[in-house]
């Protein structure tokens, strides 16, 4: 698969699946810009542009379309990853939380995707990958509005699929399970017994480990390059197996 | 609604002695239908006025030409069929012989044709109908070592889609209701030697939104919806009653 001299832009590129996911790109030779809400990070490799923005801020969005025009000249490529969670419930959530969350989540997609997609068409096409979540089929409790936002992107992936495939852009999601980052690793620091918290849940796993940034990060180059021209409009789960399975299991317990 | 919404309506219930059938039955004769059981198993107690009992291997031919026979001759008229006879086998395709593979595939999928295609002329006379399948949750999730019963249970939602295709112009609605766990003599043989009894039961309750597993009587209460005219325009659909259980992610032990 080589991407060589094809554009790519990636959200929220700092770290994790992001992180990853820019890094995956750049070593099959693609040109990548990335952004965050942050500096530029100090691992980050020295050919990547760091792009300091919000991407739930139109005016930040839209400069960096004019800085990609001007510097580039056209866009292949759109990774929709970045995002933030709130861990509550819906009678808990304020209206603070409801746009932080659908702000970076749902209303961040939507201005990336409205942004670039005439790049892309100019461009002689392209694909977008969104990153959503098993969390936007099955819901995870005290999750509620990532839940949502999460389904919002699925609904959104299927609707740019079906209207801008004329203009020769596919537009698919990637619905990761459980992937080993910060996050997770304290998730397990809160739990009464860590060893069995984390014992149960990989057992839970059909694969037998847990996710890493760079299961989804292959899965994302997949989806991006032509080894997948036919694939548009669908939601690819990732997780090796965890949904595929029943919740409930005796011998687990 | 009437005090005895289904009254004059005929059902027939197959594993109609079995223990989410009996709820079903009791459950349809209690708002006015004459019910039909049938089963392998002949009823353990006595059927009230109004209920009785058909001998029947769903997967014979001559057997279910035989009720349907029996059923014309008296009460010539069919409104309801609820497909409820079900096995499972608690084994990975590995350790499932053909004998086994091919033994639940006749009860759960070929059941349900055969009793459904040979009750549809009955039905279409009769003017109008319900047919209730039973699927599964686990024809869209997997349990471990369930794979020959999650595969018939697959079967039975593409079947039921099918049937409500082909047979809705002739007023005949058909749906499934996928169960999740419901506390029967197959959930307690799921359990098993899987430890602990009690200790799983409240493992079990837990893990359910709504805090409990589900009983006969639930299922009873959607297959009598369902049969009723208060669904008259709900086919075709999978039905998933199971308190909750698969609208989460799994819920890890944390």
């Amino acid at each position: 698969m080589d991407l060589s001299q094809k554009i790519a832009v990636v959200t929220g590129g700092s770290r994790g699946i992001g992180a990853a996911i820019v890094s995956a790109l750049q070593e099959k030779g693609a040109r990548v810009i990335t952004c965050g809400r942050g500096d530029r990070p100090h691992d980050l490799h020295p050919d990547v542009d760091w792009q300091q923005l919000d991407v739930s801020n139109k005016d930040d969005v839209d400069a960096l379309k004019s800085h990609i025009q001007s510097q580039y000249g056209g866009l292949h490529m759109l990774v929709n990853n970045a995002g933030v969670q709130v861990e509550k419930t819906v009678t808990e959530s304020s209206d603070d939380d409801w746009d932080q969350v659908m702000g970076i989540n749902a209303k961040g997609v939507f201005f990336m995707c409205r942004a670039m997609i005439p790049l892309m068409a100019a461009s002689g096409g392209g694909a977008i990958v969104n990153i959503g979540s098993i969390s936007g089929h099955h819901a995870d409790p005290s999750m509620a509005l990532y839940n949502a936002s999460k389904a919002f992107v699925h609904g959104l992936t299927r609707s740019i699929a079906v209207d801008h495939g004329h203009e020769k852009i596919r537009c698919n999601a990637i619905c990761p399970g459980w992937i080993m980052t910060g996050m997770a690793d304290a998730a397990f620091d809160l739990a009464k017994d860590p060893d069995l918290a984390k014992r149960d849940a990989l057992a839970r796993h059909a694969a037998g480990r847990f996710g890493a940034p760079q299961d989804i990060a292959k899965a994302a180059v997949y989806l991006l390059s032509d080894e997948a021209g036919f694939v548009t409009g669908q939601t690819l789960t990732v997780d090796g197996g965890l949904v595929a399975a029943s919740p409930l299991q005796p011998g687990l317990f | 609604m009437t005090d005895s919404p289904l009254l004059n309506r005929v059902a027939i219930v197959t594993g109609g002695t079995g223990g989410i059938g009996t709820a079903i039955c009791a459950r349809l004769h209690r708002e006015g239908a004459r019910v039909i059981a049938v089963d392998r198993d002949a009823p353990k107690t006595e059927m009230p006025e109004g209920m009785r009992y058909i001998p029947l291997d769903v997967t014979s031919e001559d057997s279910v030409k035989a009720m349907i026979a029996d059923v014309e001759g008296h009460e010539n008229q069919v409104d309801i069929l609820v497909n409820a006879a079900g096995i499972e086998i608690e084994k990975t395709i590995e350790d499932t012989s053909l004998e086994e593979w091919n033994l639940i595939f006749a009860v759960n999928v070929t059941g349900t044709f055969l009793v459904s295609k040979m009750v549809l002329p009955l039905m279409r006379k009769t003017g109008a109908g319900s047919i209730i399948n039973f699927g599964s949750y686990d024809g869209f999730i997997a349990d471990p070592h369930l794979a020959a019963y999650c595969a018939t249970k697959g079967a039975v939602h593409a079947l039921t889609r099918a049937m409500a295709c082909d047979h809705g112009q002739d007023n005949i609605r058909v749906n499934a209701i996928c169960p999740g766990y419901i506390d029967t003599p197959m959930l307690q043989s799921f359990f098993g030697d899987s430890g602990d009894i009690e200790s799983l039961k409240t493992a079990v309750r837990d893990v359910h939104p709504i805090g409990r597993y589900g009983t006969p009587d639930d299922v009873a209460g959607l297959v009598n919806w369902l049969a009723g005219d208060e669904a008259r325009y709900a086919s075709g659909q999978l039905w998933v009653l199971d308190g909750g259980l698969t609208a989460q992610v799994q819920q890890m032990k944390l």
